[in-house]
């Protein structure tokens, strides 16, 4: 029988039936009997002193069982954690108490709990609490809110700068003195809202008589939640079960720990009955992370013939009113690493300021630091360009680091594993018929119409790893991932994994590895996912590393599995484990293929243990823990057409051409699927989504109907390509997928709208380039 | 956010001034007022139903007169707060005489919502402002002329 290989083949994903028609288990489909709702009241004001809160009428209200402030939990609940500690950077991490103790300090920050018999009389009871506000100065701005005389959110955070990290590679000083042409910009990365189809929630159940807290709830990180809400309840891990199974997406705003599942799981404790809460969208807007938000100063220094000497970064991030669980290492090891790009530059200085304000905190969204240095670093390789009248494709080629260099370390110490950056630059230009364009380009500005054409040669770092790399930078945990593999005795298979898909279909790549491996139907093989009390301790999904650290260590418990069982494939067939082949879901002796025992035969031996080889053990089931020796760092080039309407600013988009390089790939449907929707999300925050505040704190973009989430008519058709350029991270060779669209598609669209406008003189506006900032720029140029 | 704008009632100055500080006329004439009590000399409590937007909802607060130079100006202080969040807003209000008998009213202030309104309604809030102020002027207007 011939097996066809599984890797490299679309195969449909599996948990899609499910997830579709309703049949999935989400968080807010697990009812239990006597479930109290809980509502939380949330902070009007963006910086204010509590004076007082009366909860005395609310807590009258029939069917309000309990009402909590901060005062009454302080004993109760440890504050939020941030767990990842930037060192040398003179780090603050300020008390963030899941309901506010003295002080609100952003719109949205919870200062009561209710607690009733439903979800309605909860909410209604939200508003019978009476709480005096004396408000204070609000300050929104990063920059300025590091300038004397600003409002100051806490009193140990002098000029709310609660980091200042910094990384001065090679020597940037003489490159910028030396520098032919030098080039200065002020860019700003504005705030995105990362807009998970399912909102967070939880349902937290403690169960007086066994101290056993068993919570479900929107987790990208399972056992991260539970070791964290270990840490907060002084619950035991052993006592606490996390759960979440299927997850609406996340896209990073489901890592951090929040004050919702902390609360739920407290006062689950304290009533000892089963507590739900569920945010609405206007609670997810104003309370769940927001991502991006950067103002940043840029140096480019280069040569006459467009060689890029060095780059100086001083970067303010926006972490918002509080530090979140991974917020301190989303502009600092993400971003300011990436400094380089895809390109040969010796000389990085970067200088970060992550500065608290009176907004909601920010943590990793989608990319997660480097769409904030590709964006950047694109950019200005275009300014560059146009400085030198050279073609923005010749620019970036001239600086790449070329393919014989690999692995190339680049000035900030990373490896890049492996890259052919020119390849996919040419097969991008061929598809979008480079040369045929710009001079269709020509023809259309002599009729007073404006064509753009935009590059991005991006490469990021993915696969997030090696633990001992987290650890240098702070990250209070390791950056491993778990697999277990337990052969059932009919030879079906369950494998456990410490991932945790929340939209990336690995139930079916995960599943398309071991049936390879195995040999056998990938119907025999089930992942299993998402609780604590089933799978070994792992570290979850996040920063494309599923595949590559996760789906490694699949396939390495699986080779363990195979590896005891030819050992008694070889005892059932009387010969030695050296003389054992293993094909297509069998064991045979080589040079005997007809002397053979099939993949399930030895399974249900090894759980006979009737016969076993001498030291061998019964059962068949292994676990792997592994941590790569590296990161993977996918790259690509992106390519956007657009014709801009300079009398209205409408952009309309003509073409997008997408080759990127993940490696070898498991599954292309997913992969497309993947690369489609991170495009989505960078283009629209290239020319939709804003994430708005005005002076006094209060977001102006909170419902669905203000933050401009594109709908499917508002995006072009993506024409996707790849090349391969292996990893040698890995055994699959594959480098992860789930970021690329992002951080790739931002500049590439920014750029072509630049490049539509260049006969107007305007060589930058500040994203989201909507139609009023385009108009505006071309008024102004027009006078 | 500020608004402005003017209004021309036709009535007397004196006539409308009167109007524009009886609490009565102000109940009346306010969209959605549900009650207006008195607390203090020139100050009051009130409850009021507005729709901003898609949300609506109910604001209890205090609205005040001060610096009042009759008849031909004094400042008005809101603020209410509700489910939907808060509105705070300072405004002037000034009476000067038009032709035939008309009175010329200009009103200026300096609004601010917050809370859940604030991240639906505010960039109609404008909008919503001027329509409120100017259905309370033609109601004042038509309590004057028995229109």
């Amino acid at each position: 029988m011939a097996v066809t290989k599984l890797f490299g083949a679309s195969v449909k994903r599996r948990e899609d039936p499910r997830l579709i028609t309703g049949r999935g288990n989400f968080t807010d489909h697990i009812k239990l009997p006597g479930t109290l709702f809980m509502a939380l009241k949330r902070s009007p004001h963006a910086h204010a002193r509590i004076v007082r809160i009366d909860a005395s009428k609310a807590r009258a209200m029939p069917g309000v069982v309990a009402v909590y402030t901060g005062q009454d939990l302080v004993d109760k609940l440890a504050p939020v954690p941030c767990a990842w500690l930037i060192p040398d950077s003179d780090l603050k991490v300020p008390s963030y108490r899941a309901l506010a103790v003295d002080k609100v300090r952003y719109v949205g920050d919870a200062v009561a709990a209710v607690v009733a018999e439903n979800r309605y009389v909860a909410e209604d009871a939200l508003e019978a609490i009476d709480v005096e506000y004396e408000v204070l100065p609000a300050i929104v701005d990063q920059e300025r809110a590091t300038q004397d005389g600003a409002p100051q959110l806490y009193d140990d955070v002098p000029n709310n700068i609660a980091f200042h990290w910094k990384l001065h590679a090679g020597d940037f000083d003489s490159a910028w003195n030396q520098a032919e042409v030098k080039l200065s910009r002020r860019l700003i990365n504005h705030r995105l809202i990362p807009t998970a189809m399912e909102p967070r929630g939880a349902l937290a159940h403690y169960n007086p008589g066994t101290g056993d807290l068993t919570i479900w709830c929107t987790s990208q990180n399972p056992h991260v939640h539970r070791l964290l809400l270990s840490a907060v309840t002084g619950i035991p891990e052993t006592r606490i079960r996390v759960i979440a199974t299927d997850v609406g997406g996340g896209f990073g705003s489901k890592i951090p720990m929040y004050s919702g599942e902390m609360l739920a799981s407290a006062i689950s404790r304290d009533l000892g009955r089963p507590i739900k809460w569920f945010e609405s969208r206007r609670e997810n807007y104003v309370a769940t992370i927001h991502g991006r938000d950067h103002i940043q100063y840029v140096d480019l220094a280069a040569t006459r013939d467009g060689k890029v000497t060095g780059i100086r970064v001083k970067s303010y991030a926006n972490l918002g009113a509080y530090l979140s669980t991974a917020s301190p290492g989303v502009p600092t090891w993400l971003f300011g690493l990436m400094l380089s790009g895809a390109y040969a530059i010796l000389a990085v200085h970067v200088d970060v300021f992550g500065v608290v304000t009176n907004t909601t905190p920010t943590d990793a969204y989608r990319g997660a630091g480097r769409p904030e240095a590709t964006y950047l670093l694109e950019r200005m390789m275009d300014l560059l360009a146009r400085e030198l009248g050279m073609d923005p494709a010749e620019i970036r080629r001239k600086n790449f680091i070329p393919k014989e260099q690999f692995p190339y370390t680049t000035a900030t110490g990373l490896q890049y594993d492996s890259g052919n950056y020119e390849a996919t630059l040419d097969r991008a230009l061929e598809l979008v018929n480079y040369q045929q364009l710009r001079r269709e380009q020509e023809e259309l500005r002599a009729q007073g119409r404006y064509l753009g054409i935009g590059f991005s040669t991006y490469v990021e770092v993915c696969g997030l790893a090696p633990s001992a790399a987290a650890g240098a930078m702070g990250f209070q945990g390791g950056l491993w991932e778990s697999a277990t593999v337990r052969v059932h005795p009919s030879g079906k298979v369950s494998v456990f994994t410490g991932s945790n898909p929340h939209g990336q279909g690995e139930e079916t790549t995960f599943a398309q590895l071991v049936a390879d491996e195995l040999g056998v139907p990938i119907d025999d093989i089930e992942i299993v996912h998402g609780d604590t009390e089933m799978i070994p301790f792992g570290m979850g999904t996040y920063g494309s590393r599923s595949l590559a650290v996760g789906g490694t260590a699949v396939i390495m418990a699986t080779r363990k599995v195979k590896e005891k069982a030819t050992k008694i494939a070889a005892h059932l067939l009387e010969v030695a484990p050296e003389d054992v082949a293993f094909e297509n879901g069998r064991f045979f002796v080589k040079g005997a293929p007809d002397r053979a025992k099939t993949f399930q035969e030895v399974a249900g031996a090894a759980y006979l243990a009737w016969s076993m080889p001498e030291g061998v053990t019964p059962g068949l089931e292994e676990t792997h823990f592994h941590d790569p020796i590296n990161n993977t760092f996918p790259f690509g080039c992106h390519i956007c057409v657009v014709e801009v309407d300079a009398d209205t600013g409408k952009v309309s988009f003509r073409k997008y051409v997408a080759v990127d390089d993940v490696g070898n790939v498991v599954n292309p449907m997913i992969v497309d699927g993947q690369v489609h929707g991170g495009i989505a999300q960078g283009l629209a925050q290239a020319v939709y989504e804003y994430a708005a505040y005005d002076e006094n704190g209060q977001l102006l973009t909170a419902t669905l109907m203000d933050y401009a989430v594109p709908k499917a008519s508002m995006l072009p058709r993506f024409d996707v390509d790849r090349t391969v350029t292996p990893t040698p991270v890995n055994p699959m060779g594959a480098k992860g997928a789930g970021e690329t669209g992002t951080i790739a598609s931002t500049p590439a669209v920014a750029n072509a709208i630049i490049d539509a406008l260049s006969p107007f003189g305007i060589d930058h506006i500040d994203i989201p380039l909507t139609p009023e900032r385009i108009w505006r720029a071309v008024q102004e140029r027009r006078g | 956010m500020k608004i402005s704008g003017s209004y021309t009632i036709r009535a007397p100055r004196q006539a409308v001034w009167d109007r524009l500080i009886d609490p009565q006329a102000i109940a009346g004439c306010l969209p959605g007022v549900e009650k207006l009590n008195q607390v203090g000399e020139d100050e009051y409590e009130m409850s009021m139903t507005v729709g901003i937007g898609p949300v609506r909802g109910t604001y209890e607060g205090k609205v005040r007169l001060a610096n009042m130079n009759p008849p031909d100006e004094y400042q008005m202080h809101v603020e209410g707060s509700g489910r939907p969040g808060f509105v705070r807003g300072t405004g002037t209000v000034r009476l000067a005489d038009g032709p035939d008998s008309t009175t010329q009213i200009t009103y200026e202030g300096d609004v601010e919502v917050g809370g859940p309104v604030a991240g639906v309604a505010q960039r109609m809030l404008g909008g919503v402002a001027k329509r409120l102020v100017e259905q309370f002027f033609s109601c004042i207007e038509k309590q004057i002329t028995g229109g």
